[in-house]
Order: C-alpha cells, then structure tokens, then sequence
C-alpha cells in the first residue's frame, strides 16, 4: 500500500504527463514527476521483469527488487518536495541508498546516486545536464563492482548515455533526448543475450536492462505527455500473471521511413492515434517507427503515403506472450536428459513431483494427478538440480518428490534439503510404490497429512520387477548368466530363469496371494503385448479371485513391473 | 575435508576448493570491489590480487554443514548491509550448487571501505 501512497500526489489513478516537445529546461518538480511515471512504468512490468530471471539465481526477483529502490527513492523525494533538480537528486540518492534491495536494487541505487551527482548546483536541467546525469550514472554504477560483465543493467546504461549525448550533441530538445535514449536502451537490452552466455541458453534478456528500459520509458511517457495507469501491484507477483500493459493491442509493428522531407512531429501524431507504445523518432531523411496496435496494415499504409518504407517487423504479441509463459513454465526443457513436463495450474496447495521412465508410466502417473515428471530410471538419475527446477516450475510453495527407484531416493533426499520451497521427499523406491503413494494423495491435505499417508502407502505394496541381466553375476546365492531373466521382489534379486513366464511365477509364489486383491502389469518398452496379455491371464487363471489389469508402461530396461496390493 | 558418501565411494572437497567457489560468487556480486585478508597488518584493508582472494575466505566444516568467513571490501556509498546480504546469499547459492552440501552459515566480515568517487 506504501506504494500509493507515494504516488498519491498525482489525481485519480492515472500519473498525467507534461509534454517536453520543444523544451529545453525543467524543474525539480518536472523531473520528479518524470521519476513517478518511471517508477509506475516499472511497477506495471514488474512480473514481466521477473520472469525474466536466469533460472536459478539467487537474486530471483529483479523487477520487485527496482521497483521496491525506486519507490523508497520517491517516497524521499516526496517527503520534501523541491524545485531544485539537486536538491531532488541529493533526496533521490539518499532514499534509493536506503532503501536498495537486492543485487539489482543496489545498482540502480548507484546509477541514481550518479545520476544525482550529474544534477550537482543545478536548479533546472537542461539537455545537457541529462546527458551528463546519465553519464555519471553509468560510471558511477561502474566503480560499484570488481569485474564489470557486460550484458547486464551496466551495459544498458552506459549505451544509453552514448545515445543521450548523441542526440544532444544534435541539438535535439529534451523530448528528443530522452527518445534517442529509450530507443538504444531498447536495442541494447535486445543484443545482451549476445554478450552473455547465460542468457542466450536460458533464452531471455537481461532482467536488470529491462527494468531499467522500463524506467527510462516511463520518463519518456511523461515527457511525452502520455498517462500512466497506476496498477495496484502486489510485491512478487505469481508468473501467471504476466500480463504487460502494452498487451491490449494485438501486434508490436516496426519499421522505417525513407525521406526526404519527413515532418516527424507530424508522423508522430497520426501514429500514436493508431495504437500505444509509440515511438516515433529521427529525421527528415530517416523515421523510424514503433507501434503496437491491432492493425500493422494501418500503420504501413500510412509509412507508405510519406516515403519508402523499410526493415519492417510485425510481431503478434499475443502469441509471443503465450509462448514466453509457457516457456517459462517449463523451464528444463534445456537440460538433458530429464524431460520435464509441468502442468501450471494448482489443483491443491501441494505439487506433486514425480520420476518416471517410459511415456506409458508417464500417462499413468499424469492421469493420477502428477504435477510434474522428471524422466528418469535406472540407468539415467535425474540430478538434485533436476528435480529442483521441477520444483521450482510448479506454481505450488509445498510439494512432494516421488524418486521411484532406490537410486533417486538419496537426490530427492538432497532436493527436499536445498530447495527454496517446502519439499517432501516420499523414499519411494520403484514405480508401484509412486503410484500406490499417489493414489493415496489427497488434494484437500496439506504437505504434512500426505507425506506421513503416502509414506505408509507405499509400504502397502508389493513390487515384482522382470528384467534381463547384462552380464554373468553371482548375487544372492543365485548364479546368472548373461541373457538370463531375473526377477526382483521389492528391489532384491530372489530368482533367475531362461524363461519370463517363469520368473514371474516365482515371483508370485514368494509373495502371500492371499492378501492380493488387484495386480497390475506394466510391460516396458522391450515386451511385447501379447505376452503381457497371456501372463495377464495366467495369473487370473491361478488367483480368480484377483482382478488384474495390463498396462502399456513403455519404460525401458524392465520387461515388466507388477504390482501386487 | 568435506565428504559426500554415495554407493561407489566418498568424495572430499577442500577447503581451498571451497574457498575458491566462494570467492568467486563474491566477487560477482555488485557493490563488492575486492577481497582482503583474514587478519590485517597494521590495521589496514589491503585488496588482495585475484590469485589470492581466497586468502580472503574461512571455510569449516562443522557436522557435514559448510560454515564460510569472507574478508571483503565494500564500494563506499553503497548500502553495506545490502551488499553484505547478497553476498550471503549468492555464496549460499553457488556453494550449494556446486557441492550439493548445505552451507549452515556465511559470515561477511567488512574489513574496509574503498572510496572511488571526489564527492
């Protein structure tokens, strides 16, 4: 609430810009309206900024933690309201010092303490002055760190500057300044994954440039005269809510007129009637164009009719942004060899986080209400960094890890240790104890009821695994040879033969029928159907009283997992 | 010697390793411009050289649990405690993650300030 607060000074809920064309100077109370539009601008993108963040890290929450610095600057600057540009940049400085938050907070805190001390024994700021306010800004913000890494906020800010003091030195006004220094801000943002390996893996920009483009859009919508909406943001928004105000219109449409004798101003006009986000910018020679609208035909025409038209892009936000959430959802798509597939919407307050080898035994566990499968097995363990980003894609703060199999229990034990959110790892050491553990989860229970159910669950089943041994071995008294069958009844090796059908009536004699109400045979991907069918009846021909069921698990190395419960 | 058992056999990991991870997260953290060491001769910070940051890192174990002390010195005009509480965690994160052992506590010893700027 803090946040409105300091935004109250400005009627309704919308911040009205003052129109900068033509103007050289400003005031203190000019450029602190300025810095509200910013801090309003990024407060709007602060989810988007978010989602931004390289998975993992641990700053994970850039946007929120800007915006939280700008805010504390402003509500500073609030307090005492001056004319004075620097007198207003000493209570900026010293509010964004104090309230900096986070690694990306104390940044900006240097760039504002910078940008303040550019302003020093200035009553009003001229372009000039905006030139070198940014300029201290960037060096400022330099000294702060032993190795600078370009590709970053540092990165987007210096540029930024360049472009200031190139559209100075042409001696563009203050509205043209400050449009010169978005636009390169907005191209620098876009070339950081060049210059970072980090980003360009995860697929994403830089989060701290964008946040800063965000505030130096703000700056320039209030110069340009253009309202800002307030938006009732919380601190730390979900994902899900990704949702940037541009986002109205359908398509983001760029591209450049040729001159001679373009009337920018006027250009500018008949654009920004068009659709929002406008940017209209350069020359009687060269204009380029930005727009986002729900016709680009509209705005090409319109280029058309004043000179040639070139580089043109048109891009459907809409899908971009769908794409993006999902993207970010399903964040381990990039890290063989665990597939991940994570469903986004929260049926309880508790995810569900299973292993699992083979598409068939991947359904199976979907249909039961996995939130998210790790593909994973015997010969391929997922990693604890696996099944954290798991974790970490479920929009649930508790979940449950279910490793399947005895190699995975000590990750998921690990996983359950390391991770952010509240995790239970239920020691499940094949697939029928994952399953039985998941029909015993219940949607309405918190993390701890399911944990201590699912656990006994999982006890309640027997677990008989057929699988082929790769090499001559003598373990447990039994002497195999390499091709020969073997049969493992809870994990441990209790019978080898030639033949499957025999195996598996060993194993079915070592556990009590008696107790066995239902058996469910999940043939893996080297098994064929008929075979499992004809064991299927084979089994219901001995034990009528039991009802068995054939499942296509599909996962590799096991012929077949049955359970028995 | 940090030890993580796993069915084929331990593995140990140095406290110079460790030292080396953590110095590293350091100094990719914003506000921090250089490390210096543990005990400081006639009571002034002097910026250790890259090869030797780690002299500016304490690392114990204690029951299993890894316990860092880092020397740092701190941008003057930044929010110390800030940078301080980065760096915490972004040697929490990188130990973790390297090592998959829990990090029990990382301690920031701010040995000196470096002022940069003529204001």
């Amino acid at each position: 609430m803090e946040a409105q607060d300091s935004l109250s000074h400005s009627a309704g809920s919308a911040i009205q810009g003052s129109g900068w064309q033509k103007r050289t100077q400003i005031d203190g109370s000019e450029l602190l309206g300025a810095l509200r539009a910013a801090s309003a601008n990024l407060e709007a993108n602060i989810a988007a900024v978010n989602a931004l963040n390289v998975f993992p890290v641990p700053d994970g929450d850039t946007g929120t933690n800007m915006s939280l610095t700008l805010r504390a600057a402003l509500d500073e600057a609030g307090a005492e309201p001056s004319n004075s540009v620097s007198e207003l940049g000493r209570a900026i400085s010293h509010g964004a010092l104090m309230g900096a938050r986070g690694n990306s907070g104390v940044i900006l805190s240097q760039i504002l303490r910078g940008f303040a001390r550019g302003l020093d024994a200035q009553d009003t700021m001229d372009t000039h002055d905006l030139v070198t306010a940014l300029q201290e800004g960037a060096a400022t913000a330099y000294k702060g760190v032993m190795k600078p890494v370009e590709g970053t906020i540092l990165t987007v800010v210096r540029e930024a500057a360049q472009a200031a003091e190139q559209a100075a030195e042409a001696e563009g006004d203050l509205l043209q300044v400050l449009e010169y220094t978005v636009l390169a801000a907005r191209e620098s943002v876009k070339r950081t994954p060049q210059l970072l390996q980090v980003l360009a893996d995860a697929g994403v920009v830089d989060a701290g440039g964008r946040g800063l483009e965000c505030i130096l859009e703000g700056m320039l919508r209030y110069a340009q005269g253009v309202p800002i909406e307030l938006v009732a943001g919380e601190e730390g928004e979900a994902l899900t809510h990704v949702n940037p105000v541009d986002e109205q219109f359908n398509y983001d449409t760029q591209f450049i007129i040729l001159g001679p004798g373009l009337d920018v101003m006027s250009i500018r006009d008949r654009i920004a009637q068009m659709g929002d986000s406008v940017l209209v910018v350069g020359d009687p020679e060269t204009v380029k164009v930005h727009v986002h609208s729900d016709n680009p035909g509209e705005a090409l025409d319109y280029g058309i009719s004043q000179g040639h038209v070139t580089n043109i892009i048109v891009e459907n936000m809409q899908l971009q942004s769908e794409a993006f959430v999902a993207a970010t959802a399903r964040p381990a798509e990039a890290v063989p060899p665990a597939a991940l597939t994570a469903r986004t919407e929260a049926l309880s307050e508790v995810g569900v986080v299973a292993v699992v080898s083979g598409d068939g035994l991947q359904k199976v566990f979907e249909s039961l209400g996995v939130s998210a499968v790790v593909a994973g097995g015997q010969t391929m363990n997922p990693s604890t960094q696996d099944l954290l980003e798991a974790v970490d894609s479920l929009p649930n703060e508790q979940v449950i890890i279910l490793p399947n199999n005895s190699n995975i229990v000590l990750a998921a034990n690990q996983a359950q240790e390391l991770a952010d959110k509240i995790v239970a790892a239920v020691p499940t050491k094949t697939v029928p104890q994952g399953i039985a553990a998941l029909l015993a989860f219940s949607y309405q229970g918190d993390l701890e009821a399911n944990h201590v159910s699912m656990a006994a669950a999982c006890q309640q089943v027997e677990t008989l695994e057929v699988t082929q041994a790769v090499r001559d071995a003598q373990v447990n008294g039994l002497d195999i040879a390499q091709g020969q069958f073997i049969g493992l009844l809870n994990g441990d090796l209790v019978t080898v033969d030639a033949g499957v059908e025999a195996v598996i009536r060993n194993l079915l004699d070592s556990i009590d029928m008696d107790d066995v109400e239902i058996v469910t045979i999940y043939h893996g991907a080297d098994a064929n159907e008929d075979q499992a069918s004809q064991i299927g009846e084979l089994i219901e021909g001995s034990h009528p009283e039991v009802e068995v069921e054939v499942i296509d698990g599909g996962q590799a190395h096991y012929f077949y997992i049955i359970s028995a419960e | 010697m940090s030890d993580t058992a796993s069915s084929l056999g331990a593995i140990q990991v140095s406290p110079r390793a460790i030292a080396t991870i953590a110095s590293e997260a350091v100094l990719s953290c914003y506000g921090v411009v250089g490390m210096s060491a543990a005990t400081l001769k006639d009571d002034i910070a002097e910026i250790l050289n890259v090869e030797n940051v780690h002299r500016g890192v304490e690392v114990e174990t204690v029951d299993e649990m890894i316990v860092v002390d880092l020397y740092v010195v701190i941008e003057y005009g930044t929010r110390i405690s800030e940078v301080a509480h980065n760096v915490m965690q972004s040697v929490k994160f990188a130990v973790e993650r390297a090592l998959s052992m829990q990090v029990a506590e990382v301690n920031v010893h701010v040995q000196g300030l470096r002022i940069s700027n003529d204001d």
